[in-house]
Parts: structure tokens; C-alpha cells; sequence
């Protein structure tokens, strides 16, 4: 009986390794290409497309469930702006969830909806993605927004630099 | 003597023809290799149109498009289009995109299969007019697949008259 109970715990580690392992390789890592998506505005105007984007840096922000909760994401609105002038494209991704109602914000919200076969999810959510100008993920932030702003500004002002020395970089050339 | 400059004098245009040959050569190759190349690509262009009448031969082929005349009293957001038979079509507009069906392009919006007989189309054109207010356009026709490949254009066109736009839908 010993055995048997010892076999089974030792089956289900196995088998919980392995789910880790699938959910890992599903979700997107830094270094690979973004699939492109296109997404509806969920506060009124145009939809984005992704690839459209190509040659300037994007910063992703997919929200967690939100309801009406632009005041948590004022501080990244705010640094995303700081950025404008060098072409940071920055955009929200919202999931409605019963009659939750879409933060007002004054950077493009997006409507991240099944209904819609032209664009995708992401999971885990909150998460920040810095996508670089050919595409490429370079940088996944993942957990609460709240707890992860000074990482982000922090990474978000190293990459840019990186960004603007490699495009003067090849401007030069 | 005589013989022998003429011999000298032959031996020198040989010489000479060499390089002429050579060019010639060289022009022949090129020749075929424009040729080979032409070859590569009408049989590519065969293989894909073989590959296309297989997969969605004329007799259920069918393809939307969608166009913007002007533009003035409407800009589209995005489009929906169902009906019996198919998987409904959906489409979200970019600035860019609506900037570029503004200045006359045709929106190729989707290649389908749709079998022979008659069809209850249903299109939802969503945007906004002139005031920023939204709308919806909706386009509602029965349409008749035979075994030739039906092309429908979806066409949003400017009503000055009623400071408005319609939609309708246009056989190619």
C-alpha cells in the first residue's frame, strides 16, 4: 500500500513537471517574434494593427481584470508619453469580464475579445511587452502592475537607449 | 612568302575571333538562363494556379472585397460579414487602412467556399459619420453562387445629397 501511495505521489510530480514545462513553452518569450494581431479600441476611435508598428519600439501593457481603473495605470500612461518623442508606440490591452467598463485613457485601449479572430490573448496577465522595431519581444515584465513600476521604468529607459544608439547606429552606416 | 604572311594573317583573325567567340558564348548562356528562369516562373505561376483549383475550385469559389467612395460622411471601424454556409468574416480598420481605401484602394477582405445555390448575405459595416457620432451600415442580399466564381465588393459611398453614406453591395 506504502508503495502504491509513494508511486502515485511520484506520478503526479511527474505529471505536474510536466504541465509546468507545456505552460512555459506555450507562453512567448523574449527573442521571439510577436505574431501580429489587430485589435478594436475599446474607448471609441480607430483599431491597431501590430504590423504596422514595424521600425518603431512598442510597449504592450495587457491588463488584468480592470474596471473603470485608469488611476492604477496613470503612472504608465505617464512614462509611456515621456517617450513619445522617440517614437514609443504604447497601447493598453484590456479584456471585458462581465459588465467591467474599460479605463478612459488617452493612449489607445484595446479590445482584447475572442470575438475578434484577428487578434490574440496573452496569459499570464497583468504583463508589459517591449517589442522592438523588427518585431522581436525583448523584454516580458510579468505580475501586478502596481509592484512592478520601478522595474519598468527602469528597463523601459535602459531599452530605449539601446534602441535610439542602435538606430543611429544603422542611420549611420 | 606569299603563303606564309597569308598564313600569319589568318592566324591573327583567328586570334583576334577569339574573344568575338567567346562574348557570343557568354550571350547564348545568358540567353538560356533568361529562358530557364522565364520557364521557373510559368510553372510556379501553373503549380499555384493548380494548387488553387484544388483547394477551392471555381464552382465554390467566392471572394469579398471592400471599398470606400470618398469617405466623407462615414469612416469605417470594421466590418462583419455572415451568412449560412461560411465562417463570418470579420475585419478591424486601422487609420492607415481607412487613409488607404480613402485614396481608391479595394480591400481584398476574404477568399471563401461557398457551394452552389442561393445565399442570405448579411454585412455590418461599423464606424462613425462626420460628427463622430457611430453607426452601422448594413447590407442584407440574397445572392446566387453558380459554378463560376462569385466576386462581391462591399461599397460605401458618400449620399451628399442626404449628407450620409450607404452601403451596397456591387457583382464583379
Amino acid at each position: 500500500m506504502g508503495h502504491f501511495i509513494r508511486l502515485l505521489f511520484l506520478s503526479l510530480c511527474v505529471i505536474s513537471a510536466q504541465a509546468e514545462e507545456l505552460s512555459a513553452a506555450d507562453t512567448l518569450a523574449p527573442g521571439q517574434l510577436v505574431d501580429d494581431f489587430s485589435m478594436p479600441s475599446a474607448i471609441g476611435g480607430w483599431g491597431q494593427r501590430l504590423a504596422e508598428q514595424r521600425g518603431k519600439p512598442v510597449m504592450l501593457i495587457w491588463l488584468d481584470r480592470c474596471n473603470q481603473c485608469q488611476e492604477e495605470l496613470v503612472r504608465y500612461q505617464l512614462l509611456a508619453e515621456s517617450y513619445a518623442l522617440d517614437q514609443l508606440v504604447a497601447w493598453f490591452i484590456w479584456a471585458p469580464h462581465k459588465n467591467d467598463v474599460p479605463p478612459k485613457m488617452r493612449l489607445p485601449v484595446l479590445l482584447n475579445d475572442q470575438y475578434w479572430s484577428q487578434s490574440w490573448g496573452f496569459n499570464p496577465r497583468p504583463a508589459i511587452m517591449l517589442i522592438n522595431k523588427d518585431g522581436v519581444l525583448d523584454h516580458l515584465i510579468l505580475g501586478e502592475l502596481s509592484g512592478h513600476y520601478d522595474e519598468t521604468e527602469k528597463t523601459l529607459a535602459q531599452w530605449m537607449t539601446e534602441q535610439q544608439l542602435q538606430a543611429s547606429a544603422e542611420n549611420g552606416q | 612568302m606569299k603563303k606564309l604572311s597569308l598564313l600569319a594573317a589568318c592566324a591573327l583573325l583567328g586570334i583576334l575571333a577569339m574573344p568575338v567567340q567567346a562574348e557570343q558564348q557568354n550571350a547564348n548562356i545568358a540567353a538560356d538562363i533568361v529562358q530557364v528562369k522565364r520557364s521557373v516562373l510559368e510553372l510556379n505561376k501553373d503549380l499555384y494556379e493548380l494548387e488553387e483549383d484544388l483547394l477551392s475550385p471555381a464552382t465554390t469559389r467566392a471572394a469579398f472585397y471592400f471599398s470606400l467612395t470618398y469617405g466623407e460622411f462615414f469612416e469605417p471601424l470594421s466590418i462583419e460579414v455572415s451568412g449560412a454556409g461560411f465562417e463570418a468574416v470579420r475585419h478591424i480598420y486601422t487609420e492607415r487602412q481607412v487613409a488607404a481605401l480613402r485614396m481608391g484602394a479595394v480591400q481584398p477582405l476574404a477568399n471563401i467556399n461557398l457551394g452552389p445555390g442561393k445565399h442570405n448575405l448579411r454585412a455590418i459595416i461599423r464606424g462613425v459619420d462626420q460628427l463622430g457620432q457611430n453607426r452601422e451600415l448594413v447590407v442584407e442580399q440574397q445572392v446566387e453562387k453558380t459554378d463560376k466564381p462569385l466576386l462581391l465588393e462591399f461599397v460605401v459611398s458618400d449620399v451628399a445629397e442626404q449628407q450620409s453614406a450607404a452601403a451596397q453591395l456591387k457583382f464583379w
